[in-house]
């Protein structure tokens, strides 16, 4: 979902950025306000957008095609650092990536945002809180948010290249033929996605509860590692 | 590991279950990806990122040359990927031990 410098016009990549500081804007109010209710949010969500800057930039093999790519990581920072904060961390992410992996460029920062920060992030959000209300277990509704979260991205992605390139070609195909260019690879990735997610909330739940908001039931830290209460 | 009355290490253990777990995942995973690796090799598969492919499609029906950033030559991009990982480990480790680390109370 790295679009390089160069694919999109002017217009489209404008469109993108302005789209995407819709979301940032909020982003920056959401870790403003939880950097005050949590001394613990400000070294979380550190920890937090180096993951996504290594998971997004880690190219795997998938030998069933004959291609690499990568997983996201934005679903889960969603879940555990919030859907709008992580607009913000997957825009610095895509920056550095762009500056110094040379993935991406600097022009479609906008358009990558909003499809792996934005749209992959608010999609597993949306799945983790629906199934929890559901009362899925964690690992479950954790794993199902990873899975859509990472092939959202890739839909998304191949979603901006159509909308500015289909030309005379029927958007919905132009858009198939752009996923068909991620999908095959991408779907066991998205697999190992949802494993992944579903392990690091199943290991966050044991250890600091606190940090998933809206799962009950564990000890309550006030600050940084101190236990206080149990079963809130 | 074990620590006096000023946080000095006073016995530090090779593989404790923390590091046991996190070097059974880093081996299964390396495992994962150097036998994939190994199956394209053998049946000639090229292993280029869906990056790249979906890239190059765009910049056809753009007519447009499409360029990262910056694109490192050879080994750099190695290089920079080692330094970025490192450093972020770095970042990590720190935050790992304030959020994670368990108190003397459990």
């Amino acid at each position: 979902m790295h679009i390089e410098d160069g694919i999109l016009p002017p217009r489209a990549w404008g469109f993108w950025y302005g789209v995407t500081m819709l979301f940032i804007i909020p982003g920056v109010r959401e870790i403003k306000r939880r950097v005050r209710e949590n001394l613990a949010y400000k070294p979380f969500l550190a920890m937090i957008g180096v993951a996504v800057f290594v998971i997004s930039a880690m190219h795997l093999p998938v030998p069933v095609t004959g291609s690499c790519s990568h997983p996201c990581g934005t679903p889960l920072a969603a879940i555990v650092a919030g859907p709008f904060a992580t607009a913000v961390i997957s825009a610095i992410v895509l920056f550095f990536q762009a500056l110094f992996l040379g993935h991406g460029g600097i022009t479609t920062i906008g358009a990558n945002d909003f499809s792996m920060g934005i749209a992959g992030g608010i999609s597993g959000y949306l799945c983790w809180k629906i199934l929890r209300r559901f009362n899925f277990p964690l690992w479950l509704a954790g794993g199902i948010a990873g899975f859509a979260g990472d092939v959202m991205t890739y839909l998304t992605s191949a979603f901006e290249l159509a909308l500015s390139l289909h030309g005379h070609v029927p958007l919905v195909r132009q858009w198939m033929v752009f996923f068909a260019g991620y999908g095959p690879t991408q779907l066991p990735l998205a697999i190992a996605e949802a494993v992944f997610t579903a392990a690091v909330l199943q290991v966050m739940y044991s250890r600091r509860p606190d940090l998933l908001p809206g799962v009950t039931g564990g000890k309550r830290f006030n600050g940084i590692g101190k236990a206080e209460t149990e079963g809130y | 590991m074990k620590t006096d009355n000023d946080g000095m290490a006073e016995n530090a253990e090779w593989f404790d279950p923390f590091t046991r777990w996190m070097l059974i995942i880093m081996f299964a995973l390396l495992a994962i990806i150097f036998i994939a690796a190994k199956y394209m090799d053998m049946h000639g598969m090229q292993g280029g990122g869906t990056d790249d492919t979906v890239n190059a499609m765009a910049s056809l029906a753009a007519h447009a040359k499409s360029h990262p950033f910056i694109d490192l030559p050879g080994d750099a991009e190695v290089g920079a990927f080692s330094v970025a990982n490192f450093f972020a480990g770095m970042i990590v480790g720190h935050n790992w031990k304030k959020l994670f680390e368990r108190g003397k109370e459990d």
